[in-house]
């Protein structure tokens, strides 16, 4: 009786429970999903989670490799605390010599006040997850880099964290445009057909057999000089979104050409339903799986792209902050050689990637949920 | 002698010329998007150019900014000005101020950045772009196919996991991450970056038989950093179309007449994995053009890459647009000699004259 | 084994290992094929017919594991267990092809649409006959005239796509008998075909049984045609052979539940019109973790309540030739297997009950202490 009752549930479940089910079998996917959840909510509370402001700089501490953190000083277990560096410069051959400054030790201290921001873009705060204090001795300056800095003694791990606000979301946002300009055109070419159809389907072509970063190279010429950040957000945005478009409406396109000759479409057109309804109410939903997994399926290849653009210098640009403006720290051999600390954002470019390509990968799996 | 029968096979050749005469009207839908990228900057080229000249304290003459003027169109209508861009580079007349100083029937217009006209910039890299390309072309599909075969042959076994998880890692790093560790992992072993396609002594005396191990030394980065990403997608797809076949009726039919495992995954499986294979190869090379154009900045290869960036930051839009097209136009070609090559390789396109 | 058989199955099992569970399709499954006989296998998709003619050729997919005994004479005083033999290795398939071949249901899809079918079929002649490229390709050529192709020189060089189903199923044949092979197993040949070519198809296959003086194994769910082709029929559920006995007899005096609802099912030319076809209810069972019950428990209308659903039946000689595996039968020989199986049932019963109480005891002691 309890088999025939789960096989009962198996038939009457919707096609987004038995999705849920199945993705939540694929470990891949799950992890890769949980990792995407933990790098959004992080960019959201950026502001919060970095102990520095995106301009905050410190002179001495430029280029320098990530901060130590220790917590034995002389001999006493005190918890964690850092040491504030010492440069000294060689007369002779004019090398710097970085080292610490045994004197006093900082502690790390948690919810310490610091750089205001606004929480959600709107409620004032200036509190930040942790920092460093006063020195034991009542010093000041010591601070703490977990991923070193930038040649302007900016924290990188900060930066990482409030360029993930862009870097993260580009992508998200221009596979939502795409989403529905692909569901739009892809429609349109599927539903109508004819001279309609062949032309749609010539410029899906073109911009296809057009190779990618170069034609999203070209477009970045569209964005004018000295912009607003948000100008430059929307504009890379449409740029990323006027490649992807098309394979959204490819796929579209395809499960029209298959579906419209259904029963079901032309009952509803003889009984009087609108063209216009008939693609988003029975249409539209029968194939919504396949288009969600085709939109995360494109969202790397625009990371990819924003990050690469951004560091050319084509894209986002300073003061605007993603991780391809990060990695423009890291563009020449010897800098990456003394300075390799600097290679740490491609861990998170890459580790986004994978995740959406797991995560996709696991969708497109589960997408025929009967299989 | 059967396959060349077959080339003049009426239908075949009826195929061939639809598929070249589909070929202009995407050669008309790709001039009128770089066109559109063309236009894209904010403001007329030849003011942009005249104002940044005039910003250096180089003073400009009237009669040669009206002239540049006429030659761009940009008193026309911007259709007309279209036309006239598509026209200049299919055929300019004699009597053109362009063919005296130039010598060209073919107008690609004025580069500023680099002060010559844009078909010579283009041209001075095309011959070692395509040459790089169809190297690291070569070497993704001699990698890729034999690994594609024994992943689909021993599917989940540890070599088929193996290949499926560098292949994933692969196609996730972004190209130019790749080049930048390469290149510090080289200089930290090595002591060499080895960055540049060409040494010093290369760009003196060009490439020869006795430099050919360095040149090809200088290749490993650039082969490996733009040729994995490709390398893993084309074993993806040929294991999962490899997998398809194994699954077919007709293996079955085979093996019950006694023919040899070895046998039946080489005739028929791999030949039939091959067709979509082939008509892969645009994509491939498509992908290979946007990938080795970052790369090439990073590991500064004297490829067309550079060039397009440095039109890009200057805006140099026409030679910028040009090379956009130059490389389309190669994918569209590309796409097309699959196509025609697919139609020798399988016999239902062949006979069907392309009914597709 | 018998002199004149040319081929005894004995006990053979097929299981496949599945992340649920053991699937096991072909459970014990007896019969034998005389020299140049015809024996039809029957039943519903998904009893077990394909995977056991598969595990004779050994072409089965690799997960499916068979056990059991497959003796095929080779040569007039040589026999080989064909389940022994490495099913990749050199010598079963120096038996395909060439001794046994195969006849497949959708002739549309046996052939590779990348060749031609004469290099399909001439691959089979260079692989057993002869080496020789010109010689082959006469007998090839040969053997397509034989199965009625007409024009062989052209279609010879034709593809899969140019010839119609049932010039390919013809193809198919003279694929298969190209090298005069001693048994053919046909799976369902006919079924993708329209019915006039299914009778110029059997038409076909008889008269080159005929000929060749081969045997044929018949696998099809159409008991009209097995009524035209077989001399003996052996009928299959859930993996084991229910009845089985002379095609005549079978069709005249169906004796297990199960065929009497096929043979109810037929439709029958000149029959009256409101008459209803009769129809098994229920589906076949999954062959998986099946309980020790008959088969055929649930769909039956002749069960026996307290036996059917705790004992499976054996096969059972009721008349020369003729088999059953029923309990519900009035012969005596199955009467006497019911007894038995009762008798079984009772002392397991009775075993399973001192069992129990032992268990009880036991537990109350412990319970005590």
């Amino acid at each position: 009786m309890a088999k025939k009752k789960s096989k009962e549930d198996y038939y009457l479940a919707s096609q987004w429970t038995l999705m849920a089910r199945k993705l939540k079998k694929h470990k891949l996917a799950r992890v890769s999903f949980l990792i995407l959840a933990i790098l959004y909510i992080a960019a959201l509370f950026a502001d919060f989670l970095a102990p520095y402001g995106l301009e905050e700089f410190d002179g001495l501490y430029k280029n320098t490799a990530p901060t130590n953190i220790y917590s034995v000083y002389e001999g006493e277990h005190i918890g964690p605390y850092v040491l504030k560096i010492t440069k000294s410069i060689n007369k002779t051959d004019f090398t710097v010599t970085i080292g610490e400054d045994l004197s006093e030790y900082y502690k790390i201290k948690f919810f310490v006040h610091g750089t205001p921001y606004k929480i959600l873009g709107f409620i004032p705060c200036d509190l930040h997850l942790f920092g460093v204090g006063e020195g034991s001795k009542g010093g000041t300056g010591a601070k703490i880099f977990l991923f070193g800095a930038d040649s302007l003694g900016r924290d990188i791990f900060s930066r990482v964290l409030l360029g993930a606000r862009i870097s993260l979301t580009i992508p998200f946002a221009s596979a939502i445009i795409s989403f529905f300009l692909g569901i739009l055109i892809g429609s349109i070419s599927g539903y109508f057909g004819g001279v309609t159809d062949i032309i749609i389907q010539r410029i899906i072509e073109v911009i296809g057999a057009v190779p990618q970063i170069p034609l999203w190279m070209a477009l970045s010429a569209a964005i004018p000089p000295g912009i607003s950040t948000i100008k430059m957000y929307f504009y890379m945005t449409l740029i990323l979104s006027f490649i992807n478009w098309t394979g959204m409406a490819r796929v579209v396109r395809g499960k029209f050409l298959s579906l419209k000759n259904e029963d079901y479409v032309m009952a509803a057109r003889i009984s009087g339903v609108s063209t216009w309804k008939i693609i988003w109410k029975h249409l539209v939903p029968g194939f919504m799986s396949y288009l969600i997994v085709s939109m995360t399926l494109g969202i790397p290849g625009s990371i990819v792209g924003e990050t690469s653009m951004s560091y050319l210098g084509l894209g986002i640009k300073s003061p605007a902050t993603s991780w391809g403006v990060l990695l423009q720290e890291a563009s020449s051999v010897t800098d990456i050689a003394s300075h390799p600390h600097k290679l740490i954002p491609i861990i998170f470019v890459t580790i986004t990637v994978l995740a959406y390509n797991f995560l996709g990968d696991g969708l497109r799996d589960a997408a025929d949920p009967y299989k | 002698m059967e396959a060349l029968k077959n080339f003049f096979r009426k239908d075949l050749v009826q195929y061939i010329i639809k598929r070249i005469l589909m070929f202009i009207p995407t050669l008309l839908l790709i001039s009128i998007l770089v066109f559109f990228v063309i236009q894209l900057p904010p403001g007329d080229y030849v003011s942009a150019h005249i104002s940044a000249l005039a910003s250096e304290g180089e003073l400009v003459d009237a009669d040669y900014a009206a002239s540049m003027r006429a030659d761009y169109g940009l008193d026309l209508p911007v259709w007309q000005q279209y036309i006239k861009w598509v026209k200049d580079i299919i055929w300019t007349p004699t009597d053109t101020p362009y063919y005296r100083l130039y010598h060209s029937h073919h107008n690609w217009k004025f580069s500023f950045a680099y002060g010559r006209d844009v078909w010579s910039v283009i041209n001075d890299r095309l011959g070692i772009t395509i040459g790089v390309t169809a190297i690291i072309m070569l070497f993704q599909y001699l990698v890729s196919l034999p690994i594609a075969v024994y992943a689909s042959t021993h599917q989940y076994s540890v070599g088929d996991y193996i290949s499926s998880i560098i292949g994933f890692i692969g196609t996730a790093i972004p190209n130019f991450i790749l080049a930048i560790v390469l290149m510090y992992l080289s200089y930290k072993w090595t002591g060499s970056a080895n960055v540049g396609l060409f040494s010093q002594e290369m760009l003196l005396n060009g490439v020869h038989l006795y430099n050919f191990g360095e040149f090809l030394k200088r290749m490993i980065i650039p082969i490996i950093v733009i040729g994995t990403s490709g390398t893993c997608g084309i074993i993806r797809s040929v294991r999962a179309q490899m997998l398809d076949e194994v699954a077919r009726q007709y293996v079955l039919t085979a093996r019950a007449k006694g023919v040899s495992e070895g046998k039946i995954v080489m005739k028929y499986c791999f030949r039939a994995a091959m067709n979509p294979t082939v008509s892969g190869l645009g994509g491939v090379l498509s992908s290979l053009f946007s990938g080795s154009t970052v790369t090439a900045m990073v590991l500064n290869m004297q490829i067309q890459g550079p060039v397009l960036y440095k039109a890009l930051q200057s805006q140099d839009m026409y030679l910028a647009g040009g090379i956009v097209m130059v490389q389309a136009i190669l994918v569209v070609v590309g796409i097309l000699l699959s196509d025609i090559a697919l139609a020798f390789l399988d016999p239902r396109i062949r006979y069907s004259g392309g009914g597709r | 084994m018998e002199k004149d058989n040319i081929i005894e199955v004995k006990d053979l099992h097929v299981d496949i290992k599945m992340l649920e569970g053991l699937l096991t399709p072909v459970r014990g499954v007896n019969f034998e094929i005389k020299k140049g006989e015809t024996l039809g296998l029957v039943g519903e998709s998904g009893c077990g017919k394909s995977i056991t003619c598969k595990a004779i050729l050994g072409i089965n997919e690799k997960k499916c594991v068979p056990h059991g005994e497959i003796m095929f004479r080779t040569t007039d005083d040589e026999e080989i267990d064909l389940l022994s033999l490495n099913p990749r290795g050199k010598e079963i398939r120096d038996i395909r092809g060439k001794q046994i071949s195969m006849i497949f249901q959708e002739p549309m899809v046996a052939f590779s649409p990348m060749y031609t079918i004469g290099n399909q079929i001439n691959e089979c002649t260079l692989l057993h006959i002869t080496k020789d490229k010109k010689k082959a390709k006469e007998i090839t050529l040969e053997v397509m005239r034989k199965v009625g192709i007409a024009n062989v020189e052209k279609r010879y060089k034709q593809y899969p796509h140019e010839f119609s189903g049932g010039m390919l199923q013809r193809a198919l044949i003279a694929m298969a008998l190209v090298c005069y092979p001693k048994l053919l197993i046909a799976d369902e040949p006919t079924t993708a075909l329209d019915v006039t070519i299914q009778a110029q198809i059997l038409e076909l296959m008889k008269e080159l049984q005929k000929e060749f003086n081969m045997a044929i194994l018949f696998i099809t769910h159409d008991l009209g045609v097995v009524a035209n082709m077989c001399d003996r029929v052996a009928v299959m559920y859930l993996g084991r052979i229910v009845e089985t006995g002379d095609a005549k007899t079978i069709y005249a005096n169906p004796q297990h539940p199960y065929t009497r609802g096929l043979m109810g099912s037929v439709h029958k030319i000149g029959g009256r019109k409101d008459e209803r076809l009769f129809s098994i209810e229920g589906t076949v069972p999954l062959a998986m973790n099946l309980p020790k019950a008959c088969g055929f428990y649930d769909r039956c209308d002749a069960r026996i309540e307290g036996l059917c659903d705790k004992a499976e039946p054996e096969l059972v000689e009721i008349e020369p030739g003729h088999k059953i595996a029923c309990f519900n039968c009035q012969n005596p020989a199955c009467l006497a297997h019911r007894e038995a199986a009762m008798k079984q049932i009772k002392e397991d019963e009775a075993k399973a009950a001192a069992e129990a109480e032992e268990n009880a005891k036991g537990g109350k002691k412990r319970g005590k202490r």
